[in-house]
């Protein structure tokens, strides 16, 4: 026998079908099914359905529900997550038992109380303003003393530097005699500044 | 995909929205307006923009007009820019101190001293105190001078507080602030020599306890 017919005998006998049970089929595909999917798939398949272009029909009532529900977030929820909003409300926070519980909360080297005093013996009401209240007026009245005539107010400020003045009787405005100037009388009415910080201010 | 992009531009102005919320309520569309772009521009360029809202809202509770408001936050904007220049990077805190005594009249080459006698560390006290002695009148070279000298010296935030503090009382009781801020200098020096040697020096002060 030449070579050449002992191959084309082997090319045969590898031709012939494989003659195997008609079950195989539907038992490897029921193993697969029981195992669990590839990550790399699973990863594959939510890949494809986010970016696979869709139609989305959504009625103006869910539009504008959507769009209420991104403004709620953005407005609401966000700035109380942001830090700055977090230090102004720790500052604002004027009831003495809330500014035990914040003190209680907040990290010992991060805020400190801050008395603030002003000596107005005819004055009918005395507020304080600054940066820590955004400069509003109404926010953080000071309570006057047995004689009324000082005024006191203590606040939870966050370490760093802090710009304020007095409003007498809602319309005078007045620095604190006993703290630095602030830098820059911009608007013709002084201002002053504390520094709170780790140590003492 | 229309409807994509109608969320995210609902998104991007509910935030901005959010942002400048503060400055719509208090104040005219223009001047809010104008503000706005300023704050933006430090936001874009990494400088904080707290003190630049707060020097607004401080703008609106005092009555100041539009215009002189825009003036006092493009100016402390560009202070903020130059202590950050100065400084590196930096705290807020640090470059709002910085930024006013750059306002005072303090120089940059100052602002260098004050950080190099406190390199790698916080920064905001030194420079807070130098704003206040030069807000009190000390003259900016003198208080730098101060400032470095303590802060090289003691080093401690404390030394310099009352150091203030002393030059503060000594002004209040009608001391040219150049000559309280010298006098109490040479009497921290002579502390700190006193204290260097083991002996008690009586510096005028009431006596204060020394940290171990």
């Amino acid at each position: 026998m030449s070579d050449d017919e002992l191959i084309e005998r082997a090319a045969q006998e590898l031709r012939r079908p494989v003659r195997m049970d008609p079950a195989v089929d539907a038992r490897v595909m029921a193993t697969v099914h029981v195992l669990p999917r590839h990550r790399a798939e699973r990863a594959r398949g939510w890949w494809a359905w986010l970016t696979q272009a869709r139609t989305v029909r959504v009625s103006p009532l869910g539009a504008l529900a959507a769009a209420a529900a991104v403004l709620v977030a953005t407005v609401v929820i966000v700035p109380r997550l942001s830090p700055d909003a977090a230090s102004e409300q720790l500052a604002a926070t004027t009831d003495p038992v809330a500014l035990t519980q914040a003190a209680a909360a907040s990290s010992v080297d991060s805020a400190h109380v801050v008395q603030f005093v002003f000596v107005a013996p005819t004055a009918r009401s005395v507020s304080l303003v600054g940066d820590f209240n955004n400069w509003e007026m109404d926010a953080t009245p000071l309570e006057a003393g047995p004689a009324r005539s000082v005024w006191t107010v203590k606040l939870l400020l966050p370490n760093g530097r802090h710009r304020y003045a007095f409003v007498v009787d809602d319309s005078t405005w007045a620095a604190d005699p006993g703290a630095p100037p602030a830098a820059g009388d911009d608007f013709g009415m002084p201002s002053s500044v504390v520094t709170v910080t780790g140590s003492s201010s | 995909m229309q409807w994509a992009v109608g969320a995210a531009f609902i998104v991007v102005a509910s935030v901005a929205g959010a942002q400048d919320a503060r400055l719509r309520d208090r104040l005219d569309s223009s001047t809010a307006a104008r503000v706005g772009a300023i704050i933006d521009s430090a936001r874009f360029a990494g400088l904080p923009t707290r003190p630049l809202t707060s020097k607004a809202l401080e703008g609106a509770s005092k009555g100041a007009p539009g215009p002189r408001i825009v003036a006092a936050v493009s100016r402390l904007a560009g202070e903020l820019r130059s202590a950050r220049e100065v400084l590196g990077p930096a705290s807020e805190s640090e470059l709002d101190a910085a930024a006013s005594a750059l306002i005072l009249g303090v120089r940059r080459a100052d602002l260098v001293a004050v950080r190099s006698a406190r390199s790698g560390e916080r920064l905001t006290v030194p420079l807070a105190v130098l704003a206040d002695l030069v807000a009190y009148g000390v003259p900016p070279e003198a208080a730098t001078q101060a400032v470095v000298r303590l802060a090289e010296g003691n080093g401690e935030d404390e030394a310099l507080l009352d150091f203030r503090r002393d030059v503060e009382r000594d002004i209040a009781l009608g001391a040219p602030p150049a000559a309280a801020a010298a006098v109490r200098l040479n009497s921290a020096g002579l502390a700190e020599t006193a204290a260097r040697a083991g002996t008690d020096v009586q510096t005028g002060g009431p006596p204060r306890p020394r940290k171990p």
